[in-house]
């Protein structure tokens, strides 16, 4: 099977009306259909339950879907059928798998509109995102099915006379797949089709403010042709979650979330449970404290919008974006000055709405938690740029910058996932690569700096997984950027990249004797 | 008989006009301008010492010392990889700090001087020596104010103001100057002295490609009360057209706002057109059409251009994966422009109020529209051409010694502020594809003067 080059899903040309149009008319649609149901789903079986529900973050009025909340039993029988299906699945080619994965690639790119517009009202997430989202997900599923036939050839072993040595990969087992909401349609189906790809078989678990996006990709997999028991979804919240971490039949998990609940993760699944006959595989992506470094000599006409655009996008809610700005003291008046005239000047709105720079954060806890920091902040540091007015209704957050925070505020180091940037100033770029590597996280990070012999230098002393220079340091292109965190940002695993899928396969060298009574056969 | 030979216009009409420019092109040279064009070709001639110097242009209004300066250029040259002796000398006197100090000066003197070729002045009192030396010699200017972007409403606000005191000052300075009977009027009537290019991108900081009301809705509010103010003034403004995924929310501003009552009775105003666009005929139709369905006292104005953001154009779409918004190849951009000059005359021979100005160095695409001019039954002073400053100087003085009406768009800002602006230009200028640099490998005036 030869498929061509890989190439990323290219994102709706917004600047055009036209495409712009087909977007709202998708969202119209859609909402003649709410609530959706989003059942759980294992092996035929269908839940059709309600005691979940998912909410529009921008009008909580608006319930977007309806779902069961699946525990422990939903887990251990999502897990079962899992198993079940195992044995048939792993036994299919790499060229079949791939097969349905393309075919699944195919039905996202039909359905593009209806699911960026699913991502609108379910996540929150403003249209450019939502599409891109989509994008993300079909690109998941084109690389990982050209990585699976990659990795079938195997890899080159040193040969002698008499022997023959092979090297191939095999799939672990039963992979459970627990994600965000942040990105409810990309993550999800990129952690599902790695391990479908190898041969795994999976249960998903979505989060629970994105229950329809889980069911709407489940469908799309099981249509393409994914076998029912070779992929589960479980709806519901942590129980369902820490019981397939937990359960013995689980041999990998995929993770990605927060922090607490990835190192929670990490010591369910290092404890060996009564019958468990393999050591379980963590892969774990969790959060960053990301910053941005300004040299001296940077171009604020690009750094503004490019901090503007990594800081707020999305209200600040991708595990990528920029909380930190480390300033150059020789520009840092300026940076400071026009940073806070950008960001009020922030449209903050109705994600379904073109225009909007900032919607809603996902949900109440969330918005309280933001205010809770930016109330730190203010309280340790001066406010630059903030906003009086949101709309009225939603969990809207005001967009804001606080300089120089006192050193030692828990702002500075802990993860605030909302539109909250701190700017601190620096006497030179190793001052600012020190305080970066003062931190516990390492996912992304930035720099701008025009100076060929600094670019290099920061990129040698960086720990970050992805570091972005004279750019914004979110929306990372599968194959592209391949993406990950290290530290306490994850296990170091960079999703869309060549590496990726060695997380869910377990090396296996055969090794045989060719010779027979002194003569190689 | 080449593409050109289309409706009463043949490629001898073409030859007869470009051999008439090119004769009255400036022969005797002062040996700055030479020494000038020398450096540029050294520069054209390497991609990447090109990359270098380009970069290390961009990069000299951020540069704290002469230290720094030197710090710079050695970095950039240092990824230069075959070096002549020039480059190799240069960085040697990196290497010491008394070296960087003199490098770092002489790298700055010389950036200084290649940027006063393009640059009039740092504000329009101060190119008002320059502006007027030019009507004198037989040209008319459009002065276009350079500064940081603007991401803020205070930016906008301040690049608002600069432009009303430009108005103003360029309203003085062209007060008491002596007649100059084409440059001051076509067959339509009368053309304001006074003539100011504004960027919409400068006006507001809400230019979202996705929401282009956004953007429009906030600049109308400055544009309008710069129109207002030009009006006054008698004094002409025009709206330049920048990268595409600002030129709906620019094309519909510019429509809307002299669409409105208010402007009827002025002032004289103008758009843009980029023939490298592909869907360029489209907005030609347009721009025509509010010619011809909006009563104005004063006939729009409208620019032909090639286009100045084709690098960006290309880059940003192959990044997104979308087809490509401008013609690849050059001759389709070249062939589009005459197609587009051709439409704008002729909705002017047909009565449409509308005035064409044809902005290109290429002296193929200046003879075309001159000779379809012509060819119409319009007088020569029924066609406007523009050139750039610093570029076209040699064009400028040949268009006006030809009793052309030719305007040269001249950036007006300091040297710093105004790097940006500079870089994208030496861009232009030392693309191999470039007229110019055709021009300066000695290309035989029939081939530069051959149908696209």
């Amino acid at each position: 099977m030869t498929l061509p080059p890989f190439a990323n899903e290219p994102v709706l040309e917004l600047r055009r009306a036209p495409a712009r149009q087909g977007l709202l008319d998708a969202l119209a649609e859609l909402d003649t259909t709410l609530p959706l149901r989003s059942p759980a789903w294992i092996g035929d079986d269908r839940d059709d339950g309600e005691a979940l529900t998912s909410t529009d973050p921008s009008d909580p009025s608006r319930v977007v879907a309806l779902a069961p909340c699946g525990g422990a039993d939903a887990a251990g029988a999502a897990v079962t059928s899992a198993q079940q299906g195992f044995r048939a699945w792993s036994a299919t080619g790499a060229a079949e798998r791939a097969a349905v994965l393309l075919r699944a690639a195919e039905g996202m790119r039909r359905r593009r509109p209806a699911l960026a517009a699913l991502c609108v009202r379910e996540a929150g997430k403003p249209w450019a995102e939502a599409d891109a989202d989509v994008c993300e997900a079909i690109d998941f599923l084109e690389f990982y099915a050209r990585g699976a036939l990659a990795l079938e050839r195997g890899r080159p072993l040193f040969q002698v006379t008499g022997e023959r040595n092979t090297l191939s990969y095999g799939p672990r087992g039963v992979v459970a797949v627990i994600a965000p909401w942040n990105f409810p349609v990309a993550i999800p189906t990129g952690m599902v089709a790695a391990a479908l790809a190898t041969g795994n078989t999976v249960v998903l678990k979505p989060a629970e403010q994105a229950p329809g996006c889980g069911f709407a990709l489940t469908a799309v997999l099981r249509e393409a042709g994914v076998p029912p028991d070779a992929l589960a979804l479980v709806q519901g919240q942590g129980e369902a979650g820490a019981a397939l971490v937990a359960d013995p039949r689980v041999a990998t998990i995929a993770f990605t979330g927060s922090g607490a609940v990835g190192l929670e993760i990490l010591r369910s699944a290092a404890q060996l449970a009564p019958g468990q006959t393999q050591l379980k595989r963590c892969v774990i992506e969790m959060g960053g404290k990301n910053c941005i470094i300004v040299d001296g000599d940077a171009d604020l006409d690009d750094a503004v919008p490019a901090i503007v655009r990594s800081a707020f996008d999305y209200a600040g809610q991708k595990c990528s974006a920029a909380s930190r700005i480390l300033v150059h003291e020789a520009i840092a008046d300026a940076l400071i000055e026009r940073l806070a005239g950008a960001v009020e000047v922030l449209q903050v709105g109705a994600p379904g709405a073109f225009g909007s720079d900032v919607g809603p954060v996902i949900e109440r806890e969330a918005a309280r938690r933001v205010r809770r920091y930016t109330a730190q902040a203010a309280a340790a540091g001066r406010v630059v740029a903030s906003r009086d007015e949101l709309p009225a209704a939603g969990w809207y957050c005001p967009p804001t910058v606080v300089a120089d925070v006192a050193p030692g505020t828990p702002v500075l180091s802990e993860e605030v996932f909302g539109p909250l940037l701190t700017v601190e100033r620096v006497g030179s770029v190793d001052e600012a690569c020190d305080r970066v590597d003062a931190l516990p996280f390492a996912l992304t990070g930035g720099l701008f700096s025009r100076n060929p012999d600094t670019v290099a230098h920061v990129a040698r002393r960086s720990p970050v997984g992805n570091l972005y220079v004279n750019r914004k340091i979110t929306a990372a292109m599968v194959g592209r950027q391949p993406f990950g965190g290290n530290r306490l940002s994850g296990t170091g695993t960079k999703a869309g990249g060549p590496d990726y899928l060695m997380s869910f396969v377990e090396p296996r060298v055969v090794t045989e004797n060719t010779v027979r009574h002194g003569l190689v056969v | 008989m080449g593409g050109g030979a289309t409706a009463g216009v043949t490629q001898d009409d073409v030859l007869a006009v470009g051999r008439a420019i090119h004769a009255a092109l400036p022969t005797g040279r002062g040996p700055r301008h030479a020494l000038d064009d020398r450096a540029m070709d050294f520069a054209a001639a390497d991609a990447e010492l090109r990359a270098a110097l380009f970069r290390f242009v961009d990069v000299v209004p951020a540069c704290h010392s002469l230290d720094d300066l030197a710090r710079h250029l050695t970095g950039f040259l240092g990824e230069v990889g075959d070096r002549p002796p020039a480059i190799a000398a240069a960085m040697r006197l990196g290497a010491t700090r008394a070296g960087r100090t003199a490098l770092g000066a002489a790298s700055a003197a010389g950036v200084k001087h290649m940027a006063h070729r393009f640059i009039v002045g740092a504000s329009v009192p101060d190119a008002t020596g320059v502006l007027r030396e030019l009507w004198h010699r037989g040209v008319a200017s459009s002065v276009d104010l350079l500064g940081e972007a603007t991401v803020t409403a205070q930016e906008a606000d301040r690049y608002a103001r600069r432009c009303r005191e430009a108005l103003q000052a360029l309203a003085d300075a062209h007060r008491d100057l002596p007649p100059r009977p084409h440059l001051e009027a076509d067959g339509l009537g009368a053309l304001p002295r006074a003539n100011l290019s504004v960027k919409v991108s400068a006006l507001t900081p809400l230019l979202r490609p996705e929401a282009p009301e956004l953007g429009q809705r906030d600049a109308a509010v400055r544009l309008r009360d710069l129109l207002r103010t030009a009006r006054e003034l008698g004094a002409h403004l025009h709206i330049d057209m920048e990268s595409f995924d600002s030129r709906e929310a620019i094309a519909e501003l510019v429509i809307d706002l002299l669409g409105e009552p208010e402007f009827a009775d002025g002032p004289s105003a103008g758009v843009v057109l980029q023939a490298y666009l592909r869907d360029s005929p489209e907005l030609c139709d347009r721009f025509i059409g509010c010619a011809r369905d909006v009563p104005r006292r004063h006939p729009l104005v409208v620019r032909l251009v090639k286009g100045a953001y084709w690098d960006h154009e290309v880059v940003e779409a192959r990044q997104h994966g979308w087809s490509v918004p401008v013609f690849e190849v050059k001759a389709e951009s070249d062939r589009n422009f005459e197609a587009l000059a051709r439409r704008l005359l002729e909705a002017r021979a047909a009565g449409v109020a509308l005035r064409p100005a044809i902005a290109s160095h290429n002296l193929r695409s200046v003879a075309y529209a001159v000779a379809v001019t012509r060819a119409l039954g319009l007088s020569d002073d029924d066609l406007e051409l523009q050139v750039l400053r610093g570029l076209g100087d040699d064009l400028q003085d040949a268009l006006a010694a030809c009793g052309l009406r030719v305007r040269t768009y001249c950036p007006v800002g300091d040297l710093v502020a105004g790097m940006a602006y500079l870089v994208r230009r030496l861009l232009e200028n030392t693309s191999n594809e470039g007229f110019l640099s055709a021009q300066h490998e000695g290309t035989a005036l029939e081939e530069l003067l051959a149908a696209p």
